[in-house]
C-alpha cells in the first residue's frame, strides 16, 4: 500500500443476529470506587449487550457504626456524628435530631428567633445540596463546565456557614434547644448578597441545560418509575414528587416553623430523571423564596431556650455565677436525661424523608437512635427504575435519585 | 395538626382491636405518638389490614427498625413506622421477640406487602440477628458477607472486636478462643481518655 492511498471500508463482515444467535448476559461490577456512583456503591449489573437485565446494589462501604456510636455518647455529643450521615446536608441531620431530642424533652416552644434562623440555614443548606447534586449529575451526563459553577454559588453558602458557625461542613450549629451561637454582625449582608446574585445564577443553569437537546436526549425518558411503585419502595422527597405525587413533609407534617412560610412544591409528572431535574431546580427556587422570607422576618430575642438543664450557659456566666458553673458541669460531664419514651421524628432533607427514631430510657444516652436515610430507599428502588435501560442511564439514574453513601450505610 | 393525627391514630387503633382482639397486647401514646404492640405472628395480617383498609390506607412504610433490651424477655422491640400518603395517619406497631437461648429470633415478613421492607429487614437481620420468615433474600447488607455476629446488639463491644492475625477480611465466631495476646474487648463508653491506673498498694510500714 502506498502512502497516502486510502483502502476501503468493508463493514460486510459485521455479526448477523438471527434466531441461531447465542445472546450472553455478561455480569460487571460497577465497583465501589467509580466517579460516577457517587460514593462507594457498588452495582453487580448483569448486561445483555448495553442492556441492564438486573441490577443488585452493594452497599456497606461506608458503614461506620454510626447508630451504635450514638449510644454510647450523651444527646449532646452525639449531635455531632448526625452531621456525618447526609454530609452534603449536615444542618439538615442536625435539625432533625434536634427536633426529636427536643420532642423526647418535651419542649414545645422554641424562640422565634432561633425557629427563623433554623429554617434559613436548612434552606440555604438544600440550595447546596442540590447545588452538588446538580453539579456532579451533570459532570456525569458530560455537561462538565456545570460542575465548576455549582460549586461557585456552594462557595458562598459555604462563607456564610462558616461566618455563622466557624465550620464549612459539619456544622452542628442547631442543637437541641436551640443553636449553638448567636447570628454574628454581617450575617444579613452576606445572605442578602447571596439572595442578589443567586437567581441570576439559577437561571443561567436553566439556559444551560433545560431546554438543551442533549440534556433532553440524556434525561427524557430514562429510569421511569411509577407514582405507585415508588410509594410502595418507599421513596421520597423529589424521587416521588418527580413521580406525581405531592408529598412534601414540609407542608403535610410541619415542624420548626415552616407553617409561616409561604412556598410551593413542584411536582412532576413522568418519573423520569428530567422530572426529578426540573423537581430540584425549582426547589432551589422555593427555597431562595424561603430564605429571603425567613431573612425579611427574622425576629429579635434570644437564640436557645432558657432552660439551662438543657442549654449551656454562656462562657462569661460560667465564670461568675454559681448556678451556672453547676449546670455547665453538669451538662458537659452528665448531660440531660430525657424521660423514658420514644418519638419518631420526620423531617423533609433536600433527599427526602429524614427520620430520626430515638428511644430514651431515662439515662443521659440515647438507649436507640435509628435515622431513616432517604437515600437508603430511594436507592433500594433504583433496580426497579434501571432494569431495561441502557448502561449509560444507569449513570444517569444514580445521579437522578441523589444518593450519599454516609446516610445509605451510616 | 395533632389533632387530626391523633383522631387517625384512635381509628387505627380502634380498628385493630376489632379485627384482631387479645392480638392487641399494648397501647402506648407518648408525645402525641401512638405505639400498639403485637404479636409476632399476627404482623403480616395486621400490616395488610393497615395498607388494604378504605379509611386508613396505610400506603407508606417508613421505617423497619429493631432494639435490643437484652435484660428484658422477650429481648428485642421490632419496629414499623407507618404512614398513609392520602389520609396523613401515622402509626408505630411493634412486635417483641426473642427468648433467652434463642440466637435468631423469627418475625414474618412485610416485603410482601409494602416492597421496600426488603433491605429494612435485611439491614435488622445483619445488625440484630432477627430472620424475617418468609424473605426472599435474607442476607447481610451493611456489614461483609462473613461477618459472624451482629454489631448493635448490646453485648457487641462499641470497638469491635479484635481480629487476629492473619485475617482474611472474615471474622471468628465470638465465642472461639482467640490465639495468645489478642484481647477481647469489652464494651467500654468514652473511650477518649485511657482508664486511671489503679493507686499503688502503699508500703507495709507506711
Amino acid at each position: 500500500m502506498q502512502l497516502g492511498e486510502q483502502t476501503e471500508l468493508h463493514i460486510t463482515d459485521s455479526v448477523q443476529v438471527d434466531e441461531t444467535t447465542r445472546v450472553d448476559t455478561m455480569t460487571i461490577n460497577m465497583g465501589p470506587q467509580h466517579p460516577s456512583t457517587h460514593g462507594v456503591l457498588r452495582l453487580i449489573l448483569t448486561l445483555e449487550g448495553e442492556t441492564v437485565v438486573k441490577a443488585v446494589p452493594d452497599i456497606g462501604y461506608l458503614h461506620t457504626g454510626i447508630e451504635k456510636t450514638a449510644e454510647s455518647k450523651s444527646y449532646f455529643q452525639a449531635l455531632v456524628v448526625t452531621d456525618r450521615m447526609d454530609y452534603l446536608a449536615p444542618l439538615s441531620n442536625n435539625l432533625g435530631y434536634s427536633l426529636a431530642v427536643e420532642k423526647l424533652l418535651g419542649i414545645e416552644e422554641m424562640p422565634p428567633k432561633a425557629v427563623y434562623t433554623r429554617v434559613l440555614l436548612v434552606e440555604l443548606q438544600r440550595i447546596a445540596s442540590h447545588l452538588v447534586w446538580l453539579g456532579t449529575s451533570a459532570l456525569d451526563l458530560g455537561a462538565q463546565s456545570m460542575f465548576l459553577y455549582c460549586f461557585r454559588e456552594r462557595e458562598m453558602i459555604l462563607d456564610i456557614f462558616e461566618l455563622v458557625s466557624g465550620v464549612r461542613l459539619m456544622t452542628s450549629y442547631i442543637m437541641p434547644g436551640g443553636l449553638q451561637a448567636d447570628l454574628p454582625p454581617g450575617f444579613d449582608e452576606k445572605v442578602q448578597e447571596f439572595l442578589n446574585v443567586f437567581p441570576e445564577r439559577l437561571r443561567e443553569y436553566h439556559t444551560l441545560l433545560t431546554n438543551n437537546q442533549l440534556w433532553i436526549e440524556r434525561t427524557k425518558g430514562v429510569a421511569p418509575i411509577s407514582a405507585k411503585e415508588a410509594i410502595a419502595w418507599g421513596c421520597s422527597g423529589p424521587v416521588l414528587r418527580g413521580s406525581g405525587v405531592a408529598w412534601d413533609v414540609r407542608k403535610m407534617f410541619p415542624y420548626s416553623g415552616y407553617e409561616q412560610f409561604d412556598f410551593d412544591i413542584p411536582v412532576g409528572s413522568n418519573g423520569d430523571v428530567y422530572d426529578r431535574y426540573l423537581v430540584r431546580m425549582l426547589e432551589m427556587e422555593e427555597s431562595l423564596k424561603i430564605v429571603r422570607q425567613a431573612l425579611e422576618g427574622m425576629p429579635d430575642g434570644p437564640y436557645q431556650i432558657s432552660d439551662r438543664k438543657i442549654v449551656p450557659p454562656p462562657k462569661w456566666a460560667v465564670a461568675t455565677n454559681m448556678e451556672a458553673l453547676i449546670h455547665h458541669f453538669k451538662l458537659y460531664t452528665e448531660g440531660y436525661r430525657p424521660p423514658k419514651g420514644e418519638v419518631y421524628q420526620r423531617i423533609e432533607s433536600p433527599k427526602g424523608e429524614l427520620g430520626f427514631y430515638l428511644v430514651s430510657d431515662g439515662t443521659a444516652r440515647p438507649y436507640r437512635m435509628h435515622v431513616r436515610a432517604p437515600s437508603f430507599a430511594n436507592l433500594e428502588a433504583l433496580p426497579k427504575m434501571v432494569e431495561g435501560q441502557l448502561l449509560s442511564d444507569v449513570i444517569a439514574a444514580i445521579g437522578s435519585i441523589d444518593i450519599v453513601l454516609g446516610e445509605v450505610d451510616r | 395538626m395533632a389533632e387530626a393525627d391523633n383522631k387517625l391514630a384512635e381509628k387505627t387503633v380502634e380498628l385493630v382491636r376489632s379485627r384482631f382482639g387479645e392480638a392487641v397486647l399494648e397501647v402506648v401514646e407518648h408525645r402525641g405518638e401512638t405505639t400498639i404492640v403485637v404479636p409476632a405472628e399476627k404482623v403480616p395480617a395486621i400490616a395488610k389490614l393497615l395498607r388494604d383498609h378504605a379509611a386508613l390506607r396505610y400506603n407508606f412504610m417508613a421505617d423497619l427498625t429493631a432494639v435490643d433490651w437484652p435484660e428484658r424477655v422477650p429481648r428485642y422491640d421490632v419496629v414499623y413506622h407507618l404512614l398513609s400518603l392520602e389520609t396523613r395517619a401515622v402509626i408505630r406497631l411493634k412486635t417483641r421477640v426473642g427468648q433467652p437461648g434463642e440466637e435468631h429470633p423469627a418475625v414474618p415478613t412485610v416485603s410482601t406487602i409494602w416492597p421496600t421492607a426488603n433491605w429494612y429487614e435485611r439491614e435488622v437481620y445483619d445488625l440484630f440477628g432477627i430472620t424475617f420468615r418468609g424473605h426472599p433474600d435474607l442476607r447481610r447488607i451493611l456489614m461483609p458477607e462473613d461477618w459472624t455476629s451482629h454489631p448493635l446488639r448490646k453485648d457487641y463491644p462499641l470497638t469491635g472486636i479484635e481480629l487476629p492475625e492473619p485475617h482474611w477480611g472474615g471474622q471468628v465466631a465470638f465465642q472461639t478462643p482467640l490465639p495468645e495476646g489478642i484481647g477481647r474487648q469489652t464494651m467500654r463508653i468514652n473511650q477518649s481518655r485511657p482508664p486511671t491506673p489503679p493507686r499503688p498498694e502503699p508500703e507495709p510500714g507506711e
